[in-house]
């Protein structure tokens, strides 16, 4: 057996070995009162927006595509999905103080605006996720809202 | 050669983590902006409380006959000699009988979104009834033999009057947590930190503002943000990972609704140095411990030594000043033979 051979072998049992380590995907128990969409009622335009370029880090309602399943990017995309919804979630505004929710809207427009959100990779893969300018406007308009 | 290489490359990694990047002091204007100064009032809903709602609120304050042994007053358990703490990890109250969280501050605490741990009371006036009932805290069985102490001493009956005008009975319990919370809502310290929002670079020292570098970068402004650096949110207590003591349901309490297990209302920061211990549980005895636990259950982060001291030179800053001459006891009057007598009985 060459040594090409052996090497495949290994490195087939070492990511079949990893698959046996899959992070948790579940979505965290929501109150529907308490999404931003119930709270905030926002437009549906701006309701679209964050639904799909936000929702799958930013909410309690992700859809986990097939990859999310193959370590080791499932522990990446986990860890993405965990870091988003503590920052912002929008299933859970009701958690929110209307000054606090200011706060997340203004800083969600200036990241998008400045193109750090949603994430570059994540816009690659979800061609969804591509805001327009006038999108982002639609963020920034909420974020201004009394 | 491939050893030298090998000892070049220990070298360069020895030297990076043996020298870490001293924190920077210039902070970036562009994130304050989740922060602002403290207000120098808090507004009420029914507008600007009179000299003579927050006198009588001041006196209901301190009065320790507004409990069933007539021992604890608000200021028991709410020292604002302390910081507007007692700092024990829970309060004594009724009988010695322990509460099960801790005492939060009341300093700064009018202008927070929600009062207690679990937000069940929108404002200090609603707020300030709960003790009073509260069979393990000053334990008065109903309302009337509240209002039977109050009445019973002519003169809370006169500054009710003068505190309520245009009332006609207005000695009840809702007059009573108007006042206290009237009191309350110039309990506020102002410190150096709001002279730095509001524009003064050097109100900080240079290492406060490397310690706030340290926080931005660890990303604490998530939730401690606005003019309390927290009091703005509910928000889950281990958010990252599992908080080890799930006993204290939080929220959920409240609400009965899964999504609210162990979320609690987000603690200001003001004061912070000063209101030890720390958490709804009172079981974390210091700063340093508080803040490497917020780090790694809240944020996903463990934090180093270095860091967790340059983030409690910037809490420090937010420590203000005690309004002295505000908080000042004042008399309070004596009993009469109506009064009903201390009660220890059970």
């Amino acid at each position: 057996m060459s040594w090409k051979v052996k090497l495949a072998i290994l490195v087939s049992l070492l990511a079949a070995g990893l698959q046996l380590y899959q992070p948790e995907r579940s979505h965290p128990p929501s109150n529907p009162g308490g999404s931003f969409e119930a709270v905030a009622r926002p437009a549906p335009e701006l309701a679209n927006v964050l639904r799909r370029a936000c929702y799958d880090c930013h909410s309690n309602e992700t859809r986990w595509p097939w990859y999310s399943r193959v370590s080791p990017v499932s522990w990446l995309i986990a860890r993405d999905v965990r870091r988003g919804r503590a920052h912002l979630n929008f299933s859970e505004w009701n958690r929110l103080s209307p000054q606090a929710a200011q706060h997340k809207l203004r800083e969600a427009c200036e990241e998008v605006r400045a193109g750090e959100m949603p994430l570059a990779l994540y816009r690659w893969v979800h061609s969804e996720a591509r805001l327009s300018a006038a999108d982002a406007d639609r963020i920034c308009a909420a974020s201004k809202a009394p | 050669m491939r050893h030298a290489l090998i000892a070049i490359a220990l070298g360069i990694l020895a030297f990076g983590t043996g020298c870490q990047r001293k924190p920077s002091d210039v902070v970036d204007p562009a994130k304050l902006k989740v922060f602002e100064p403290l207000p120098q009032v808090v507004a009420a809903s029914y507008g600007a409380p009179s000299e003579e709602l927050i006198a009588l609120g001041r006196m209901l304050y301190y009065d320790p006959r507004l409990s069933r042994s007539q021992q604890i007053s608000c200021n028991t358990c709410h020292d604002l000699n302390k910081y507007g703490v007692d700092n024990e990890p829970t309060s004594e109250g009724h009988k010695g009988q322990k509460g099960d969280r801790n005492s939060p501050t009341v300093y700064n605490a009018a202008a927070q979104f929600a009062q207690f741990w679990d937000g069940r009371a929108p404002d200090v006036e609603e707020q300030a009834k709960g003790p009073v009932m509260n069979p393990v805290e000053m334990a008065m069985p109903s309302d009337k033999l509240v209002i039977a102490v109050l009445k019973s001493i002519p003169e809370y009956v006169d500054a009710f009057r003068r505190a309520f005008p245009k009332d006609k009975d207005p000695v009840n319990l809702d007059n009573m947590a108007r006042a206290i919370g009237a009191f309350e809502r110039r309990l506020l310290t102002p410190a150096r930190w709001d002279k730095f929002l509001k524009g003064d670079a050097q109100a900080l020292t240079s290492a406060e503002k490397a310690g706030l570098n340290v926080f931005l970068e660890a990303g604490c402004q998530t939730c401690h943000l606005g003019a309390l650096l927290g009091g703005t949110m509910f928000q889950k207590l281990g958010l990252m990972k599992p908080y080890p003591d799930q006993s204290d349901p939080g929220r959920y309490r409240v609400t009965k609704n899964e999504a609210d297990r162990m979320v609690f209302k987000v603690p200001m920061l003001r004061n912070v140095e000063k209101t030890a211990p720390y958490f709804h549980n009172g079981k974390v005895a210091t700063l340093e411990q508080a803040v490497q636990e917020m780090a790694d259950y809240q944020l996903g982060k463990t934090l180093s030594r270095k860091e967790t001291e340059a983030i409690i030179t910037f809490l420090k800053s937010l420590t203000g000043e005690i309004p002295f001459d505000y908080i000042k006891p004042p008399e309070l009057p004596k009993s009469t033979a109506r009064t009903p007598k201390p009660d220890l009985s059970d």
